[in-house]
């Protein structure tokens, strides 16, 4: 419930300048502030389906100035098996997933074994919530979407917030319009579907939440994570293969 | 029970070879406790990229630690950079590692060989604490390099072909581990050219 009332406001204005502070309806303010945020922010989908796990997002208009970026600045790819989407402040963003990042060759050098999806999950959740019970720091204001494969759980999809609360999904969206894309995930959504249908469904749910009305390709990005012989592959869709899917969608 | 130099407690031999174009990699099959053979299938060279191959001689809980622990640092900079690593930049991390451990190091001898990413070849090698070596021709490492320094400046010659250069750095190497006590017991081969890399592995004295 993002609904503040008028009663509310000046309650919960006293109570919210700092993380370590509940207001008296039980709420922490700076938390729900930082989701806010992620709220106001562009759109991101993670679609589960039984041959890999897809993660799309809107490709932000930029100044024409802005040199060209050999990296993206939503999805990352964590180890051969792990990619996130990172929605909020870049900068908190980038800390968090370099931590990520050698969390996974820790766990690979002590035990010869790819972190588990889960396991990099709690990580980074204990990490954020580190921020929202301790000191005088504000909570890292980033939500991640997490697609892994792992020889436990097999394809898995997960959301944490600001919080550091994380939940598995089937098919999930945050950012600006998530209201409109979940309810097109809900009604849409199938559990035995395949990657392709998948992938169709993404673009789907992030032209509707998109504010324009004429999706163009090069305003996705879309990131797959599937299994190549056996072995995880995390691939990004090129310009054409967005079209194309378009065209279908 | 014999006492002997940490750096022979396990025996080993590897050699790297700049050839036209391309670079070979080879070492000895043989892991052995002070003589006493354990195993025969104990590769001490690692592929670390497509192009780049690491051997290590030395001690052997080193060998197989040094390379997990480089195989992290490598991982972090693929990562990081979005992109492969350099031979000569790697073989800059590792004497950076060695290095960091100056006063309790890792009883290794590393062999860095590659193609960078104008396919051109790198060979290079260090000591126990870091210090590299790159020189045109060849790189010897391991429990009798006297041996092997003996056959390659014999047999080598600039500007090999892949197929030559597999032939003449599987004789040196081969040549060299008969006459180690302690290394032997077969060698495997890698060559690495810009159209792809081959491994072999050869039958040598069993003994």
């Amino acid at each position: 419930q993002n609904q503040i009332g008028q009663a509310d406001i000046s309650m919960s204005r006293k109570y919210d300048r700092r993380t370590t502070t509940f207001t008296p309806e039980g709420r922490l303010m700076q938390i729900e502030y930082a989701l806010e945020f992620i709220n106001k922010r562009v759109p991101t989908v993670g679609i589960l389906t039984k041959d890999g796990v897809i993660l799309g997002a809107q490709k932000q208009q930029k100044s024409k100035l802005l040199e060209v970026e050999k990296h993206s600045e939503k999805m990352y790819a964590i180890d051969d098996h792990i990619v996130l989407s990172a929605s909020g402040f870049t900068s908190d963003a980038n800390i968090l997933i370099d931590y990520a990042r050698k969390a996974g060759q820790e766990h690979y050098l002590t035990f010869k074994e790819p972190l588990p999806v889960e396991q990099l999950v709690q990580l980074l959740c204990d990490r954020k919530h580190y921020y929202t019970q301790f000191g005088s720091s504000r909570p890292i204001g980033v939500s991640f979407f997490y697609a892994g494969y792992d020889r436990y759980l097999g394809f898995q999809l997960y959301c944490s917030d600001p919080s550091g609360n994380y939940s598995g999904w089937k098919a999930h969206c945050i950012g600006s319009n998530n209201v409109n894309g979940k309810s097109m995930l809900k009604d849409e959504y199938k559990e035995d579907m395949n990657l392709e249908e998948g992938t169709k469904l993404t673009l789907k749910v992030l032209c509707k939440t998109l504010d324009t009305t004429n999706p163009k390709a090069e305003e996705f990005e879309i990131v797959r994570l599937t299994l190549d012989e056996g072995i995880p592959k995390i691939s990004t869709l090129d310009e054409k293969e967005v079209k194309d899917y378009l065209e279908k969608a | 029970r014999v006492a002997m130099s940490i750096m022979q407690y396990n025996g080993s031999a590897v050699l790297a070879m700049k050839g036209k174009n391309c670079v070979g990699i080879a070492s000895d099959l043989c892991f052995g406790v002070q003589g006493r053979m354990i195993t025969t299938n104990f590769r001490k060279t690692f592929r670390m990229q497509e192009k780049l191959y690491l051997g290590l001689t030395g001690l052997a809980t080193d060998v197989q630690t040094l390379h997990e622990r480089l195989e992290f640092r490598l991982n972090m900079y693929k990562l990081r950079e979005g992109r492969e690593i350099k031979p000569s930049t790697f073989a800059s991390v590792i004497s950076n590692v060695l290095y960091a451990h100056r006063f309790g190091p890792y009883f290794v001898e590393p062999v860095v060989a590659g193609l960078d990413d104008t396919n051109t070849p790198f060979i290079c090698g260090m000591d126990l604490i870091g210090a590299p070596v790159t020189p045109p021709d060849f790189v010897c490492a391991g429990s009798n390099t006297e041996a092997l320094f003996g056959t390659c400046e014999t047999m080598y010659r600039p500007d090999m072909e892949p197929e030559e250069l597999f032939e003449v750095l599987s004789q040196c190497l081969l040549a060299s581990i008969d006459r180690d006590a302690l290394a032997g017991w077969g060698a495997v081969v890698t060559i690495i050219t810009p159209e792809g890399s081959f491994t072999r592995t050869l039958k040598g004295r069993q003994d």
